[in-house]
């Protein structure tokens, strides 16, 4: 890659599932040389889009782990991350909104924003990503593009600005007019691949105009002398571009651009696009923690003199053996460096360094500073940094949500065992979102996520990357416990069995707390509980929370503080005053009012507007609270949060009450109390299964 | 703190929408100021103080998005309740529907059907619509006039805010500014806010009421910075 860092584009290309953004990926690579045929998506070749490279992917035509492939384009080096358009993979969306520095937002053209497009846009503006917006499809029946702009102005709320319009639209879709040039550009060939210029054709010529004064108004407040130029009617093109750039680098504007990938129509002046608005790795603000000065921000630098700061991102154990995705940030990393990974304080040597193309790969000797590649046969976890011992950063961590849903697996013999070990040792290694344990009482092994898709999804792939054939119990939501009020505690372990005993008095109190899962607060004073036993009290606390004795739910949000006790000079022990702490903890747990919570997801759920009463009835008819509906051009979208136990089979229920019409897409939101009958039925499932 | 204890606290009561004094069950309120002076707060508080005395609130927004509504809530919230916001948060939840319509999709007949999906399946039974972002025109007579009838036949206060404008100085009878000069007859109740002289401060008139509720010639003060009614 070019050392010249104004010419390295790190890009994602992010959407609402089937907007057409595999199909577009693929044709990026197509038109930028790095594959020589089109194969489409669910195409009839049976070879499929270059980026969909797992097999499941293929199969249900949507994009589940995601690729990153490196091109080429007019002097300038693209780094594209192709991320799942499905709500359960969202921590593949945040991971590589993590480490990139610019997206093309990608809008189906007669579908609009839709739920999961808001939810993207939310993430992108979390990592404060500037963004493009292509609105893809325009060959479609009923493709409006001026409608999907105001959408991303109303529901994005992006200041967005097209900077094309479309020449016809559905079947007769030719082309499209720039509005900076004020060219209409047309594809020729079987491909697209040869574009012509022309002068805009005259039935639209007022439209262009019209548009192109709305586009220099916009522009005009990110740069003063272009507004200067545009009263005096002397605007150059330069001057547009520089003041879109900076209106998109600053995440003020976002520039709209439209075609039909498919029809291979609007992808490369899009790809013009990227080089011109999105932003280098040396417009963005890097900041890693120093970890040896109390986690102290640290901007990296681009200069590739200073010492190496990378970040994992993305691990993948596929035919080559591990390969560990980093994005460099500060530095060098040359094949044969030995590098620290500052997790483990472990030394690593660099084997090979290559840069993926898909399931494809290119060995290269250096990655520099803002540049996206992979490494061979690192150990590593997802989220780990990267340094030479002169450093100890980290780079800021990632958001992590909880898993909210588990699920007990069994292998059928003794074959898919092993198989199914090394599925999930890899798994859980990939992706922070899925875990595993083993159930000490069923000896099950159970596996928790972030939705039934994202739990479907591995059980598929155990079948077919591992021949790990499993049995599927039901899905199971994972409850929490809590307390409500404040409880005082005072216990004394007490255990004479011959030889010396166990003694330890712990006494203190516990109350809820907002934020965070636990708090313990040491008040001894005077020594009643020596110091040495303090932390023993604190491991007892945090093991009675382990299990909570409502529902057998972890427990969480507990403020623990210990103000008295006592101790034996020769009967207390770390062990004695871990058991007084278990002992006081359930002491003041059941006078301090426990309850069970359940989580609570965020559910959106889009259809025509007909079908506004049966949505809002199969909310409510769930436990659901309606929070809001929105209606527009006949569709509206209710915003409802409900209980994730409520929402098993709801995708088949929807279905067939709006005809297949509406679609839902759901978050985690939080946990929350579940209500005194729904307790009831939780604690008498749990002690049906205790017997 | 509890419901009684806000309740109490809140400067609203004297518009007496519930609480110790006379109950309305069946009202046209109208806010109106110039833009920019706290009509949307004003309402969002006549929703609070609703939700806290026990009324459930459909809050119908015309071309504003959802998020931006439920802000207005969370921020006014904060500033009557502090750091006790989160825990009334679930039941203003609870309590509270957003409705958000395009201009031209806000109708009777679409609204009363809304309610009906609404109360027919149990769902949530509003005692009172707020609406913001309702233009009032020379055509509306006719849609106020529809609502005026489906709130007494629903049993609803419906409260609206509406835009005027320094330079059109017509005003109804009453004092009623453009433009509702003219259907000042279909509300009950009609607030105007309104800059004090050095517009340190915004009054709060109660110019208009024919429900008993509101105390006669009742001024109050608004808070410009937070918009929130001084006590």
């Amino acid at each position: 890659m070019s050392e010249d860092l104004t010419k390295v584009r790190n890009i994602g290309i992010s959407a609402h599932i089937d907007s057409g953004k595999t199909t577009l990926t693929e044709r990026i690579l197509y038109y930028t040389n790095r594959i020589h045929s089109i194969h489409e998506v669910r195409g009839k070749d049976g070879v499929g889009a270059k980026m969909d490279s797992m097999e499941l992917e293929k199969e249900r035509g949507i994009t589940i782990a995601s690729a990153a492939t490196y091109t080429e384009w007019k002097d300038h080096q693209i780094n594209i991350i192709d991320t799942p358009g499905h709500v359960d993979f969202t921590i593949e969306v945040e991971r590589a909104l993590r480490v990139l520095d610019g997206a093309v937002l990608i809008l189906c053209s007669v579908g609009g924003v839709q739920s999961q497009s808001i939810t993207v846009n939310r993430q992108m503006t979390r990592y404060k990503v500037p963004r493009i917006v292509f609105i893809n499809k325009c060959d479609r029946t009923g493709a409006n593009p001026m409608r999907v702009t105001e959408q991303v102005r109303d529901k994005l709320r992006l200041n967005a600005v097209l900077m094309q319009i479309p020449i016809g639209l559905e079947a007769e879709l030719e082309g499209v007019v720039d509005l900076v040039t004020m060219k209409a550009i047309y594809f020729d060939g079987e491909n697209g691949d040869d574009l012509r210029e022309e002068e805009i054709p005259e039935n639209l010529r007022d439209e262009a105009e019209a548009r192109r004064e709305e586009l220099l108004d916009a522009a005009s407040m990110f740069s003063d002398e272009l507004m200067e130029a545009a009263l005096e009617g002397t605007a150059t093109q330069e001057l547009i571009i520089e003041a879109v750039r900076r209106g998109t680098l600053s995440l003020g504007m976002a520039p709209v651009f439209v075609g039909s990938a498919y029809k291979n129509k609007g992808v490369q002046p899009m790809l013009d696009a990227v080089n011109a608005y999105l932003p280098s790795p040396m417009d963005i603000e890097n900041i890693a923690l120093d970890l040896d000065n109390e986690e102290a921000e640290v901007k990296t630098s681009s200069d590739p003199d200073d010492p190496l700061v990378a970040l994992a991102f993305k691990l993948e154990d596929g035919r080559y053996g591990q390969l560990t995705y980093v994005r460099t940030y500060q530095g060098i990393i040359r094949k044969g460096d030995s590098i620290i990974n500052v997790r483990t304080g472990k030394k690593v040597k660099v084997g090979r360094l290559v840069r993926m193309h898909s399931d494809e790969m290119e060995d290269i000797e250096a990655s520099h500073s803002g540049d996206i590649v992979a490494l061979f046969g690192v150990d590593c976890a997802s989220g780990d940094t990267f340094c030479f011992d002169k450093i100890n950063y980290s780079m800021s961590s990632m958001h992590v949500p909880e898993p909210v849903i588990s699920l007990a697996i069994n292998p059928v013999d003794s074959k898919a065992q092993g198989n199914m070990s090394k599925a999930l040792n890899r798994f859980t290694k990939e992706d922070p979102t899925f875990k595993t344990y083993v159930d000490d009482e069923t000896g099950d092994t159970i596996i928790s996520g972030m939705g039934e898709l994202h739990l479907d999804v591995y059980v598929e792939r155990m079948k077919r990357e591992y021949a790990a054939e499993v049995e599927v119990g039901a899905p199971q939501v994972s409850y929490r416990e809590t307390i409500t009020q404040r409880a005082d505690f005072d216990y004394t372990h007490k255990k004479q069995t011959g030889g010396s005993g166990q003694y330890g008095r712990v006494a203190g109190y516990m109350e809820p707390m907002e934020e965070g899962d636990y708090e313990f607060v040491d008040e001894i004073v005077g020594g009643s509980i020596p110091r040495e036993f303090i932390s023993s009290c604190d491991k007892g606390f945090r093991k009675a929370m382990v299990k909570g004795t409502l529902a057998e739910a972890p427990i969480a949000g507990v403020k623990v503080v210990i103000n008295d006790g006592a101790s034996h000079s020769v009967d207390s022990s770390d062990v004695a005053f871990q058991q007084a702490a278990v002992g006081a903890f359930r002491q003041g747990y059941a006078k301090a009012q426990p309850v069970i919570m359940e989580p609570i997801m965020k559910v959106s759920v889009e259809g025509p507007s007909e079908f506004q009463g049966s949505i809002m009835g199969s909310l409510n008819q769930r436990r659901g609270i309606i929070l809001g509906t929105t209606e527009e051009n006949e569709y509206t979208v209710v915003d409802a949060e409900v209980p994730l136990s409520e929402m098993f089979g709801y995708s088949t229920d929807l279905r067939s009450l709006t005809q297949g019409k509406a679609e839902f897409t759901m978050e985690f939101a939080a946990y929350r109390p579940v209500p005194k009958n729904v307790a009831e039925e939780v604690i008498k499932a749990r002690q049906k299964k205790d017997k | 703190m509890t419901n009684t204890e806000l309740a109490g606290r809140n400067p609203l009561k004297v518009f007496a929408t519930t609480g110790d004094g006379i109950r309305v069950d069946r009202r046209m309120g109208l806010v109106i100021s110039r833009a920019g002076l706290g009509k949307t707060a004003l309402l969002v508080q006549i929703a609070l103080d609703s939700i806290i005395n026990g009324r459930q609130v459909l809050h119908v927004s015309i071309n504003q998005p959802l998020d931006k509504v439920r802000v207005w809530y969370d921020d006014i919230l904060k500033d009557v309740v502090g750091s006790d916001a989160a825990a009334i948060m679930e039941q203003v939840n609870r309590n509270r529907l957003i409705m958000t319509f395009n201009e031209a999709g806000f109708t009777r007949p679409k609204l009363e059907e809304r309610l009906n999906d609404l109360v027919y399946q149990n769902i949530f039974r509003p005692a009172v619509v707020v609406v913001d972002g309702f233009i009032f025109d020379e055509s509306c007579r006719d849609l106020v006039s529809d609502l005026r009838e489906l709130a007494g036949a629903m049993d609803l206060n419906i409260w609206f805010t509406a835009v005027s404008h320094r330079e059109d100085e017509r005003k109804s009878a009453v004092g009623v500014p453009a433009p509702c000069h003219e259907v000042d007859d279909l509300f009950d109740t009609v607030l105007l806010i309104e800059p004090d002289g050095d517009g340190s401060e915004l009054s709060l008139n109660a110019i208009k009421d024919s429900t008993n509720s509101v105390v006669p010639g009742k001024v109050m003060k608004l808070d410009p910075a937070t918009y929130l009614v001084k006590s």
